[in-house]
């Protein structure tokens, strides 16, 4: 990546709108996008005076120091944990600590459907001599990448929301681009209903409003819900479990508003 | 009173914006909140919208049969359309702001619908 490509994405990432927590921790990472080892990394990178990145996900807490865009160690975890990496600075000199703390990490925090951060004042770690390892030199030496192109905010949407649907149906300007689990009778709807609707609901309406996630509840023979997202040039029909309402408003909130 | 229970469950929930107690088969609002300043145009249009999204003759909006509740959700608004259980032709729509907690508020809001559309 070039240095303009580097400073354009941290521009980018500067400028972007960040989700809070209701706890008033900042979301980094929401059903794998990004991943969150590479959200961490990002918040590493972020990191020039010292501070520590409180992490958390999935009932773990991961205390580390960060300054100077390097990691310095892992102060603390909680639950309590004996890995011996906890308290080490890490450096490329030791290998095994470096390739120990991705260990203790990914196993903590790999599969997180949830991250948050919280920045708080540095604490007391290692040797003032000690500096860590750059979130860059670790993208290379743990194979994380630190690659921020987000995804479309449609593709966030499907994919944050994922477990909630049963099947998917993804249209970008007319044409199929993505399906998921038994899309027949979204199919149907695409084919039959959608364009009437939309013309219905703007003449409605006076006008089509941007972005829109309408919900049907019950709309299918099975029980099962409809809703259909409307973006630019896009339009994704899911079916979907109602009690899944609430957590897709939030995330279609957090995406799009 | 229908407009002691409206005003009730928008007191409850502060991104609750306005409420309307509609009937569909006349599709007309009967009663909104004391606190709501919509105009007879935008009353008209939140109507229309229930009669849309619930299917008030029968076609359901999308899908294979009408929906009993909908919502949509904008970047500046979520509207919730709910139908009575006990009388389908009764109709609460409500307009709220995006942060709302959604499910909390659809479950209060049909606690409410039923009261009304029961005469309790």
């Amino acid at each position: 990546m070039s240095e303009l490509d580097a400073l354009a994405q941290k521009l980018a990432t500067l400028t972007a709108r960040d989700s809070i927590d209701p706890s008033g921790a900042r979301l980094i990472s929401v059903g794998g996008d990004p991943a969150p080892l590479t959200a961490m990394l990002r918040e590493v990178d972020d990191t020039v005076l010292e501070r520590s990145l409180v992490f958390e996900c999935a009932g773990t807490t991961v205390t580390i120091v960060a300054a100077g865009r390097r990691l310095r160690g892992i102060v603390s975890v909680t639950p309590e944990n004996n890995a011996d990496i906890i308290g080490q600075v890490i450096s490329r000199e030791e290998p095994d600590g470096v390739q120990a703390a991705l260990d203790l990490l990914q196993n903590l925090c790999g599969k997180a459907d949830r991250m948050t951060v919280r920045s708080l004042p540095p604490q007391a770690f290692g040797k003032g001599g000690e500096r860590g390892i750059s979130a860059k030199g670790l993208s290379e030496l743990w194979g994380v990448t630190m690659d921020t192109t987000p995804k479309p905010p449609m593709e966030q949407f499907l994919s944050q929301n994922a477990e909630s649907f049963s099947s998917v149906l993804h249209v970008r300007k007319g044409e199929v681009i993505q399906t998921a689990g038994d899309f027949a009778a979204l199919q149907a709807i695409w084919k039959d209903q959608v364009d009437a609707f939309r013309k219905a609901h703007a003449k409605t309406l006076r006008g089509e409003e941007g972005a829109q996630l309408v919900c049907l509840e019950g709309a299918f023979d099975d029980g099962s819900s409809a809703a259909v997202a409307l973006y630019e040039n896009e339009v994704a029909l899911v079916a979907y479990k109602a009690e899944c309402f609430g957590h897709m408003q939030s995330s279609w909130q957090r995406i799009f508003t | 009173m229908v407009v002691d229970e409206l005003d009730a469950l928008r007191e409850r929930f502060e991104g609750c914006t306005a409420l309307a107690f509609a009937d569909l088969s006349t599709k007309m609002i009967l009663v909104t909140d004391s606190n709501s300043n919509l105009r007879r145009e935008a009353l008209d249009v939140l109507c229309a919208e229930a009669a849309l999204l619930l299917g008030a003759n029968g076609t359901p909006a999308l899908g294979e049969q009408p929906s009993d509740r909908a919502a949509v959700a904008s970047a500046s608004q979520l509207r919730v359309f709910l139908r009575s259980e006990q009388e389908p032709n009764d109709v609460l729509c409500c307009i709220c702001l995006p942060n709302l907690d959604a499910d909390a508020f659809v479950t209060d809001a049909a606690a409410c619908l039923d009261r009304i559309s029961g005469g309790e």
